[in-house]
């Protein structure tokens, strides 16, 4: 509920943050998953003295640089950048909360760039032995980096005793802390083997490529066999409410909201099978057909479940950010009846001065609309509010809006996914006087109307 | 170590009852031209991969439909709403049937173009002809089904175009819609056609179809035979090709998916014939072009009807590729030129008129 509002038409801020991210978690897994696969290899390496492994890890190594220095700095002030835009108050809340904690993860982002550098920049410099300790020493690094972070990540869907107790270490090792650490752990490994499989690919010695692209298939082999096993663990610590909204979507409708966690599972789960397969069929069996095409192509695949798969973690949130505390609009949830009291407006910063004196109703409707529902809704676009009041008259949507209003599940079915609508009988008119200004898309098959 | 053993026993005691070792060490020998264009090799499979996915779905979702008029589109929304993953299962199906017919499409005019309807591959190209227009019939009888209005009054328009065909117009209409308007009969016959019939009519010719291929093998563009010798690179059918074939059925199996969830398939409102037709109806993406065609000619055209001259124009186009393998059997460089032409425009009118057809 705080200044700044940031407006995206059509796509929604959500995505903003949501493109940033998944690119983001695809190239940081990269950094801990390939720190791993550069020190088991180098390890395999100094074992057997090969120097074609040698010349394939400096390669290898250029490639991850590039990947995880340049592109995942860039990125990660990103995801600051547009979560801070989209909901400040939740950042406010994990910075506050876990302060220490990011001092330290930054510190530990620090170290870990610094000694990739040195590592990449020693090859040849000093002797293997060194060298390898080097590759170990990174990937402990980035394992902490990894462990760091993913406290805060978890405690946004389980904040478990945090929310009786308030304690940053109850919120920290939160119940999905430690399956989360290793369902990360393995995905990390399985995208470690997909990014060396490119450069796997492009080596010109048939025999060593052979060899590589059936190595880097064998990275997969965890996520795929664990996965699963670990997958379970996670989701039995999840709140019951968000695995029912998952079996919502499987017995009922495939069209609108209530399937939407049920559907990017499904897609999560079919993506990872064939992943599993194309590798199967691919670099393992054929490496001789295995292009760097084919490579790219898998990585891709790989792209897309790392997003639907991050996509289902964030609507297994709905309707909180932090679950059970704060909802993805920032409304507190304590904070439901003193708003719907006090008026909406009224408890929203900056927005009576972005209002001024004497406000229309539209203009009021409009200002409860860009506070209370833009951090998941567009007026025309993803989650676009034309085609969700579809042929509502006034009435219609008041109606709408006065189920949204209730906190029983029995009486609002929407409860489970949306957070409850505050504010005013005067706010509430003025939001519905709003949304019936809006252009109505002609359903299908019904031609246009007007 | 042991999985090989395993896998060798699994192999012996296969080979003893089914005879696999010279089935396998013909295969081997089987080759694939590896070209620039092979990509297009894929379609076919791609293809294969999605009639497989068509028969798998449609007989989960013949457990809940009913095809009878009061009940078909209560059944589809069951489907949709209350069978756990029957939305799911209804999505693939019906975004399957139009990537079946796409890559169709792009295995149609890729192997026109590579000339593969040259001989010896005349049935072949034949073959395929005749799955084709099954599958376009596929569509046709399967868009009724769901009982809808945009279901009926498509298919009311499609049944009123069949009506004008020059000389058996009448008798088809009166035979697939049972009557002079949809009704039970015309659901009872789309839902026989579609379950029954036509996959009676089509496996068969698949089969010869797959068997065809398998005798002479892929056929390579004229350039490429053209090459010399050491320039021709081949690849292994087993196991080469066909792995990488497992990776396109992976990939594509996978848009399907993707296209299934993001875009589930809804259900419209229940068909209401004694309604007026709403407005903007408009036929699937794959039959806008002749749509388009026929919307292009006058009423009368001299003592003819329009569109029935039309119709007679457009029924050259399946009769000229199939007539095709004899005009151009590789001997004439001038025909090959033509026919080349002769493709590039077909699959430019198409394009032209689908998309003329869907902004119209």
């Amino acid at each position: 509920m705080n200044y700044p509002v940031w407006v995206v038409p059509i796509l929604g801020g959500g995505w903003v943050i949501g493109i940033i991210a998944i690119i983001h978690v695809f190239i940081s897994h990269f950094a801990v998953g390939g720190g791993a696969f550069l020190a088991v290899t180098e390890q395999m390496a100094y074992k057997r003295q090969d120097n074609r492994i040698y010349d394939y890890l400096k390669k290898h190594s250029l490639f991850f640089l590039l990947i995880t220095t340049v592109l995942g700095v860039v990125l990660g002030p990103g995801i600051w950048w547009s979560i801070s835009l989209v909901s400040p108050n939740t950042t406010e809340l994990v910075i506050q909360q876990y302060t220490l904690i990011w001092a330290f993860e930054y510190v530990v982002f620090v170290c870990e760039l610094a000694t990739f550098f040195v590592y990449y920049y020693t090859w040849d410099r000093i002797s293997q032995r060194l060298h390898l300790r080097l590759a170990w020493l990174y990937l402990g690094i980035s394992l902490f980096t990894l462990f760091t972070i993913n406290g805060m990540l978890t405690f946004m869907l389980t904040p478990g005793k945090w929310l009786i107790t308030h304690q940053w270490w109850d919120g920290y090792f939160n119940p999905t802390y430690w399956p989360s650490n290793f369902l990360r752990l393995v995905i990390m490994f399985g995208l470690a083997g997909m990014y060396a499989l490119i450069t796997s690919s492009r080596l010109k010695d048939e025999d060593l490529r052979t060899h590589m692209l059936k190595y880097s298939a064998r990275w997969l082999l965890p996520v795929f066999f664990l996965g699963p096993i670990i997958g379970y663990w996670y989701f039995l610590n999840v709140p019951q409410a968000a695995i029912n909204t998952i079996f919502t979507g499987i017995h009922s409708s495939g069209v609108g909201n209530f399937s939407i966690l049920a559907r990017a599972l499904y897609l999560s789960v079919i993506l990872s099978g064939t992943i599993l397969i194309f590798t199967f069929v691919g670099p393992y069996l054929n490496p001789k057909g295995f292009s760097l095409k084919a490579a790219i192509l898998f990585l891709v695949f790989g792209l897309i479940v790392t997003g639907v798969s991050e996509w289902t973690r964030e609507l297994l949130r709905k309707p909180y950010v932090v679950y059970g505390y704060m909802y993805s609009n920032s409304l507190l949830k304590s904070q439901v009846q003193q708003v719907n009291q006090t008026g909406y407006l009224n408890s929203a910063h900056w927005a009576l001065a972005t209002l001024g004196n004497n406000p229309t109703p539209l203009q009021t409707g409009a200002m409860v609309f860009r506070f209370q529902c833009m951090s998941c809704h567009t007026t025309k676009g993803y989650r676009g509010m034309d085609k969700l009041i579809g042929q509502r008259d006034l009435n219609g949507i008041k109606n709408l809006l006065k189920t949204l209003q209730q906190t029983d599940p029995s009486k609002n079915p929407y409860s489970g996914i949306m957070p409850p609508l505050v504010g005013k009988p005067n706010e509430i008119d003025a939001l519905a006087m709003y949304l019936n200004t809006l252009e109505i898309p002609a359903p299908p098959g019904e031609g246009k109307t007007q | 170590m042991e999985i090989k053993i395993l896998e060798e026993r699994i192999y012996h005691w296969l080979d003893e009852r089914l005879g696999l070792a010279p089935l396998i060490e013909w295969s081997k020998h089987k080759m694939v031209p590896v070209h620039r264009h092979s990509f297009w090799y894929y379609m076919g499979g791609i293809a294969l991969i999605f009639i497989i996915t068509q028969i798998v779905t449609g007989m989960l979702l013949m457990v809940y439909y009913i095809p009878d008029l009061k009940s078909a589109h209560s059944s589809i929304l069951n489907i949709n709403s209350q069978i756990d993953f029957g939305w799911f299962i209804r999505s693939l199906h019906a975004w399957g049937a139009n990537l079946l017919i796409l890559a169709l499409f792009f295995h149609f005019f890729s192997t026109y173009l590579m000339k593969a309807y040259r001989p010896p591959r005349e049935i072949t190209w034949w073959t395929g002809l005749y799955l084709m227009g099954l599958v376009l019939a596929f569509g046709f009888s399967g868009y009724l089904l769901p009982w809808d209005q945009v279901s009926f009054f498509a298919t009311k328009v499609g049944m009123d175009t069949a009506l004008r065909i020059p000389l058996i117009g009448h008798q088809i209409s009166t035979l697939l819609i049972g009557g002079s308007t949809l009704s039970q009969e015309t659901l009872s016959r789309f839902f026989t056609l579609h379950v029954v019939v036509f996959p009676f009519l089509l496996l068969p010719v698949l089969g010869i179809h797959l068997l065809l291929i398998q005798i002479h093998g892929t056929s390579a563009p004229p350039w490429f035979k053209k090459l010399p010798q050491p320039q021709q690179i081949y690849e292994k059918f087993f196991p080469n090709f066909i792995l990488k074939d497992f990776m396109g059925w992976m990939v594509v199996l996978n848009i399907l998916a993707i296209l299934a969830t993001i875009y589930p398939t809804g259900v419209g409102p229940e068909a209401q014939p004694f309604q007026p037709a709403p407005r903007g109806i408009k036929p699937e993406w794959y039959f806008l072009a002749p749509y388009q065609f026929l919307k292009l000619f006058p009423g009368n055209i001299g003592p003819f009807q329009g569109e029935q001259v039309a119709m007679l124009i457009m029924a050259l186009v399946p009769l000229s590729v199939i007539l095709i393998p004899f005009w151009d059997t590789g001997v004439s460089v001038k025909r090959s030129k033509i026919a080349t032409y002769y493709g590039v425009f077909l699959i430019l009118a198409f394009i032209i008129l689908t998309i003329w057809g869907y902004f119209s």
